[in-house]
């Protein structure tokens, strides 16, 4: 059984291109857009990978990264945050908080899949 | 300089004049041995001998006898510091400032400069992460670029994309690059000086700054509710600002008052805003019309028209700016623009459609009008304006547009990309 990928991020055209790639590896994709409601979206669909803005509408990544971290059963889930805010301050606070890779924007499509593949290790 | 190393200054300061050691002994009454050991530092010196080779040397004794500019060995024990790759004999700053002052002089006095541009540059920078604007206006323009990148590569992979995503894809791509195209001109816009200004910046005259603090627009005289005289009294501005301003709200109060805006606007309409139209019809110059042009209230119904001002030599005189548009204050605009052929054409109305290299279109109306024709034997002086206006679509019928040829103008050389422009003056520096 192919390997699910949870997707939030409230950029639509970002969104529509990380899809169709992850898509394109055979991943099946889950896409949310607002950070409101996305813990308990991830608790009922139990995906294999979370991939994380941190600037979302409502609920920030790092917020629902928190949220994440704090329910035993998503302690050690792969969480990819992906974000155009690359400061040292901000990797650092998502490193705190327990990301598994904190990635910038722009990235290569290569690279994100290549982090996708190790994460889910595949 | 510790007293240690006075003998050390003795003997620089001996040879910085081109002194022999035997000379200078014996023009001090000493033995050339007795130096020779004074200017090892191996032995001490004082009273009489120290004044004798300073008259000799021509210097202040004080010079010698003074202790270390400690000021001066710990900016270049610092410098030395900031440079850590670099292994200085730190233990031996004194003697070197004592032999090559001039030197310890310099890298204190760069060290300085570099410490204090450091920190402007800090300033900058904490001032630009500070900036709420700019902070999101980056953020999105990354999250532009990333949609783009990201695009172009699956577009560019040679992986199969099927026919109805790949549209779809071109047209995220298409949108994005505009989002981004607006993004820029928006940061471009926020850190122009005349748009952003509080009245403190350098190339805003006072009276642009007030009126672009009304939009060009204030009730209060339009409705001649106030004198310009008591409104400019109010800003409390210094003397040459004040009667500079009091000149422009003058004239504007005038062309209020020759063109009210409900009749001008009412006329405006159903004229289609043509300048010689109303010019006719309402019975004032098309000077005044042009004018009442750049003096209207912002409204989504209404054209937004800006406006530039200059004399006979083309130096700017007075600008209304609009964002997609900035004119420049000290002259150096593009020579190609219609207000300088109207220069050359006094009383001769010139239409032009002009297109920028970004891509902007204006319709811009010039002309030209003498000044103080009447001064027998002098010459007379002139006075261009030229409005123009993005909106001509709301006045303009389409197969009208079209019919119009663009005049292809930049906004200066220097920013200007255009290839083979005859006009051209000064090189284009952003390519």
């Amino acid at each position: 059984m192919s390997k699910s990928v949870l997707i939030v991020e409230d950029e639509p055209f970002i969104l529509e291109a990380l899809s169709f790639l992850l898509k394109r590896e055979g991943l099946n994709v889950v896409a949310f857009t607002d950070g409101d409601g996305c813990v308990e979206h991830i608790q009922s669909i139990k995906p294999d990978l979370v991939i994380l803005d941190m600037m979302l509408p409502n609920r920030s990544g790092m917020q629902i990264l928190e949220d994440l971290r704090a329910i035993d059963n998503f302690s050690n889930l792969p969480v990819l945050m992906l974000t155009a805010k690359g400061q040292k301050k901000d990797r650092a606070a998502a490193e705190q908080a327990g990301v598994s890779l904190f990635m910038t924007k722009p990235f290569a499509n290569k690279e994100i899949i290549r982090n996708v593949h190790r994460l889910l290790g595949i | 300089m510790s007293r240690s190393l006075l003998g050390t200054r003795i003997r620089e300061n001996r040879r910085s004049k081109k002194i022999s050691q035997t000379e200078l002994a014996k023009q001090a009454g000493i033995s050339a041995s007795y130096l020779n050991l004074i200017e090892h530092n191996r032995r001490g010196i004082g009273g009489k001998t120290l004044l004798a080779l300073a008259r000799v040397l021509k210097v202040d004794p004080r010079a010698f006898t003074e202790g270390a500019d400690q000021a001066l060995v710990g900016r270049v024990n610092q410098a030395a510091a900031a440079t850590p790759t670099i292994a200085c004999e730190v233990d031996k700053t004194e003697e070197f400032i004592a032999r090559f002052h001039g030197f310890a002089r310099l890298i204190g006095r760069q060290y300085d400069r570099a410490k204090a541009q450091d920190e402007a540059l800090q300033a900058v920078s904490d001032q630009m992460n500070s900036d709420p604007f700019f902070s999101e206006a980056m953020h999105l323009m990354l999250t532009n670029i990333t949609t783009i990148k990201s695009t172009a590569e699956i577009l560019s992979d040679g992986e199969a994309v099927p026919d109805d995503l790949k549209e779809r894809f071109l047209s995220n791509l298409l949108n994005e690059t505009e989002r981004l195209a607006q993004t820029a001109t928006d940061v471009l816009q926020h850190f122009e000086p005349s748009t952003q200004s509080d009245g403190a910046a350098d190339d805003t005259a006072p009276t642009e700054t007030i009126l672009e603090k009304n939009d060009f627009f204030i009730e209060q005289i339009e409705g001649n509710f106030i004198s310009p005289y008591d409104y400019v009294a109010r800003l409390k501005l210094s003397k040459p600002d004040e009667n500079e301003a009091l000149d422009a709200l003058t004239s504007y109060s005038s062309i209020a008052r020759k063109l009210p805006i409900d009749t001008f606007l009412k006329a405006a309409k159903q004229q289609s805003y043509n300048p010689i139209a109303l010019s006719q019809i309402l019975d004032v110059s098309l000077n005044v019309v042009l004018r009442r042009l750049a003096y209207l209230p912002k409204h989504d119904d209404i054209p937004r028209f800006g406006m530039l001002e200059c004399d006979g030599s083309g130096a700017v005189i007075f600008r209304k700016q609009l964002p997609t548009l900035s004119l420049p204050r000290y002259g150096s605009a593009c020579p190609l623009w219609p207000i300088y052929r109207s220069l050359s054409q006094p009383l001769q109305p010139i239409k032009a459609f002009i297109n920028t290299p970004t891509g902007e279109r204006f319709l811009t109306y010039s002309i030209t009008r003498y000044v103080d024709q009447n001064n027998i034997g002098l010459p007379s002086r002139t006075n261009a304006i030229m409005v123009f206006t993005p909106d001509y679509e709301m006045f303009l019928s389409k197969p009208e547009i079209a019919l119009q040829t663009n005049l292809a103008v930049g906004l200066q050389c220097s920013v200007c990309p255009r290839d083979n422009c005859a006009a051209r003056r000064a090189k284009y520096l952003l390519q």
